[in-house]
């Protein structure tokens, strides 16, 4: 089980998140959702180790992550970050090796388990065939799947993934998340996924957190927070909710004003 | 060909330039018998002699040191301008551009204005002095040219150009008050490698060799750093500790090669960009091919040094700095469109 609980961080005098608890389940795929500065790439870092969190505990299986070594916290958590550079003079090849980094010794000598790992990863989203092309030549969806293959390679439990489908096309974002779900299912891989796309976190999304000004206001499954009440206070937009659709999710649709 | 075996070329290219390095001179020795006459103090082989004494003791007394010297250097500017690259990820650092040479050349001539190597434990304390001036240095550039997380070309530059200036300066103010060495300290800045012997090299190997492993070390470091520092620690880098790690290794192979021959710039930028163009970004394998391809590029150009004007001889500096220059430039147009990291 992965643990959040009563986090709260802050830039400055600004608080971004505040006292936000969540818990993930192995094989459960956790959306977080809410509008634009709500805090849900702030949490992902803040997760991830890269910000300094001003309370608050994460714990994995009990095991707390605020005391690991990025080295030790790497081989739990793998992020697929929104920001780049994607170090464009590299290799696909060569990037997703580097997702080993924290089972390598001090040279990055690649093992033959790394080089397998690696071989998995890129195989499992698609990108083995461009494995020697370099990332700068590559467009912004293929470099969006070594970026998975590259948080794939590390082989951890978790998995952190910020806005992932941004710059996919509508094939590849339901390529993306389905893989993302098998993944979920098989491998019992906890995943805590930013989205922005509302229908997709109803497709694919086993729970919803919904962060409106760095507080969470709903935690629950997609039906309990895809509400037309939520929605309208979070994003202040009318919308509409179309469910009996034959077994297919709720679809939700903003209103035209 | 080429592609697949660099370290096989470039350490055929370094013996070459070796060679034709010792055999040219004021007395031009054939390339062949500078074979024997190296081969002929390997221990084991016994080479007849066909050639005068004097032959052996101009090479083994004064070219030979001199060259090794050039070479060491040679590998100490452009390993740790590979290392500089990676870290700042700009394809423009270089031990001079960013003044950390100046830095170096600063600490360096203080040790040797307060004490004129005599002996071999002299020749040890410049590199202390150049480390310390370079560390300095690199610490004022970098928290002057940073821009919240990233190191931009422009402030990187200019900082490095405002800092190298000045160093140079209180460089220029230390000389004039210390008239006896004001002339072997101006040309030794000049990269005129006005040291010679075997005292200067043999001072400069453990140096060497210690900066060398270190820099190979910075490698897998420098790959992951590529991705920013975010993404960096993500994957479970030590970030600050891999960055302070590279930081002391470039200022300290920095500060070898300034500390026995005087500034020379540009090799740290020319010899990573060649390498990182024919043999990929990959640093655990650009920052080895580099030392091998300094050393022989310096090489080459401290002949072309003493050739051009014959019998004169030119500051190596000048050399590089003719060739590096408009290279500077060169790489300053493409910077803008090609993708380096």
């Amino acid at each position: 089980m992965f643990e959040i609980s009563s986090l709260t961080v802050s830039y400055g005098p600004n608080v971004v998140l505040r006292d936000v608890s969540i818990q993930v389940a192995a094989g459960e795929i956790l959306a977080l959702i809410g509008p634009n500065g709500a805090g849900k790439s702030t949490l992902i870092r803040a997760v991830s180790g890269v910000i300094k969190i001003e309370s608050g505990e994460m714990s994995f299986n009990g095991q707390d992550l605020s005391e690991l070594s990025p080295g030790e916290r790497a081989r739990i958590l793998g992020v697929v970050p929104q920001a780049r550079p994607l170090g464009g003079a590299f290799t696909v090849e060569q990037t997703v090796l580097l997702g080993r980094t924290a089972h390598m010794n001090w040279l990055g000598r690649a093992r033959p388990e790394d080089q397998e790992a690696a071989r998995w990863a890129m195989e499992k989203t698609g990108v083995e065939h461009l494995a020697q092309c370099r990332n700068a030549e590559l467009s912004g969806g293929e470099q969006q799947r070594v970026l998975l293959a590259r948080a794939l390679a590390q082989q951890t439990p978790i998995l952190l993934l910020d806005e992932p489908t941004n710059h996919l096309d509508l094939q590849h974002q339901i390529n993306f998340l389905a893989l993302v779900r098998d993944l979920a299912l098989q491998g019992d891989l906890t995943v805590l996924m930013a989205l922005h796309d509302l229908n997709q976190v109803s497709t694919y999304a086993d729970r919803v957190a919904l962060l409106v000004a760095g507080e969470l206001v709903a935690l629950g499954s997609p039906a309990e927070v895809l509400t037309e009440d939520y929605l309208h206070t979070a994003y202040q937009t009318q919308v509409k909710i179309i469910s009996d659709l034959d077994g297919h999710p709720p679809v939700i649709l903003p209103r035209i004003v | 060909m080429i592609r697949k075996q660099p370290f096989i070329w470039n350490s055929v290219l370094l013996f070459l330039a070796l060679v034709f390095s010792v055999a040219l001179g004021a007395v031009y020795i054939q390339p062949g018998t500078v074979v024997s006459i190296l081969l002929d103090q390997l221990p084991l082989l016994d080479i007849p002699t066909t050639w005068p004494d004097s032959f052996a003791a101009i090479i083994l007394k004064v070219r030979l040191p001199h060259a090794i010297l050039i070479a060491i250097t040679g590998a100490a500017l452009a390993g740790s301008g590979a290392a500089y690259q990676g870290l700042f990820r700009n394809p423009l650092a270089d031990p001079y551009i960013i003044g950390v040479a100046s830095g170096a050349g600063l600490g360096a001539v203080t040790v040797m204005a307060i004490n004129w190597p005599k002996d071999l434990l002299g020749y040890y304390w410049i590199p202390v002095g150049a480390f310390a001036g370079s560390l300095i240095t690199i610490a004022a550039v970098y928290s002057l040219a940073r821009v919240g997380r990233m190191v931009p070309l422009t402030t990187l530059i200019l900082s490095g150009v405002a800092i190298g200036t000045f160093t140079s300066a209180l460089t220029s103010f230390l000389m004039l008050n210390s008239n006896d060495q004001i002339y072997r300290a101006l040309s030794f800045l000049l990269g005129g490698s006005s040291l010679s012997g075997w005292q200067p090299v043999l001072a400069a190997i453990p140096y060497m060799i210690l900066g060398v492993v270190l820099l190979i070390f910075s490698g897998h470091f420098l790959n992951v750093l590529q991705f920013g520092e975010e993404q960096a620690k993500q994957l479970g880098l030590s970030v600050e500790r891999a960055k302070a790690f590279v930081i002391v290794t470039a200022s300290l192979t920095t500060a070898v090669a300034v500390s026995f021959s005087g500034v020379i710039g540009f090799i740290g930028l020319i010899v990573p960009h060649l390498v990182r163009m024919i043999w990929g970004a990959d640093y655990r394998r650009l920052i080895p091919i580099s030392i091998l391809g300094g050393s022989s590029a310096l090489l080459l150009a401290d002949i072309l040094a003493r050739v051009l004007l014959a019998p004169q001889t030119l500051p190596v500096g000048i050399v590089t700095a003719l060739a590096g220059a408009p290279f500077f430039l060169w790489i300053l147009r493409r910077a803008k469109t090609e993708v380096f990291w």
